[in-house]
């Protein structure tokens, strides 16, 4: 997707992280910092030019849906690296930027916890709340500086 | 992990949805695509055509002969969650305009899940 788009669902998201409990509602609280995560990263990927913010959607990797005809219509193709689904799926080849890379190893630390807390019933502790939220929050922040400086770069060009 | 474990996980999740407004769609829809990835779980579980320690996360990772089986017990239920998966790319991934409808059809889709589910526990 394009990057307006991706920080359009941040928006979404943050608005409903805001009503959630982060241990009443941890799975779906925990789903939407993962989401919201992976479109920070996604928005920055296409910011700083290592992926194409392009409008067709991941299925698996190097698989997207792209818009076909008649409109409204969509077909499978496979194709180079827009968005990715999580921050290692796919792995992202390029050599990235130490933003970028702490971006990613931000993300990291919350899937490590998607299986385990969400799919296996792993408690999800104070701990595992606090190093979600704390990851998360990061990544937020380095996409704006990302996002930020290529504007910045877009506009002096 | 055990049934009850599952049914737990689906009802909080399904509580946290109840929560959420048109406008959250796709919280709702990976919501929902949770809940009743426990639930199809649960009903795989009980009847005995997986154990405890084998939990089928995707639909589509699954496969052909794993699909066979498990049609036997939940084809239903994993009908509808495949339905809330095929959503997933256009309106969570994406940005495809029928966002909020996707999610009120996702949400119907859980309901299924979650009456197959109960069907499965009281047999």
């Amino acid at each position: 997707m394009k990057v307006a788009a991706h920080l359009e669902k941040i928006e979404r998201f943050e608005d409903l992280r805001r009503r959630l409990d982060k241990v009443t509602d941890f799975a779906l609280w925990f789903w939407v910092l993962m989401n919201s995560g992976t479109n920070a990263l996604n928005a920055a990927l296409h910011s700083a030019g290592i992926t194409e913010a392009v409008d067709c959607y991941p299925v698996q990797p190097s698989v997207y849906l792209e818009p076909a005809y008649p409109p409204g219509t969509f077909k499978p193709v496979m194709r180079a690296l827009g968005d990715v689904i999580h921050a290692d799926r796919p792995r992202i080849e390029a050599e990235l930027p130490p933003d970028l890379q702490r971006m990613v190893k931000a993300m990291e630390v919350i899937e490590s916890y998607r299986d385990p807390c969400i799919r296996f019933g792993r408690d999800a502790t104070a701990e595992v709340i606090a190093s979600c939220e704390t990851a998360y929050l990061e990544c937020l922040a380095l996409a704006r500086k990302v996002i930020g400086a290529a504007g910045e770069a877009s506009h002096a060009a | 992990m055990p049934p009850e474990a599952h049914n737990r996980m689906a009802e909080q999740i399904a509580a946290s949805l109840a929560r959420c407004r048109d406008s959250d769609y796709e919280a709702v829809i990976e919501g929902a695509m949770l809940a009743a990835s426990h639930w199809v779980n649960l009903a795989l579980h009980v009847s005995g055509a997986t154990k405890p320690e084998n939990d089928m996360v995707h639909t589509y990772m699954l496969t052909a002969n794993d699909l066979q089986k498990y049609r036997i017990v939940a084809s239903g239920m994993l009908d509808a969650l495949t339905e809330i998966e095929q959503i997933r790319p256009l309106y969570v991934r994406g940005n495809v305009p029928g966002g909020e409808a996707a999610a009120r059809r996702a949400r119907e889709l859980l309901d299924i899940v979650r009456r197959g589910a109960g069907n499965a526990r009281a047999e």
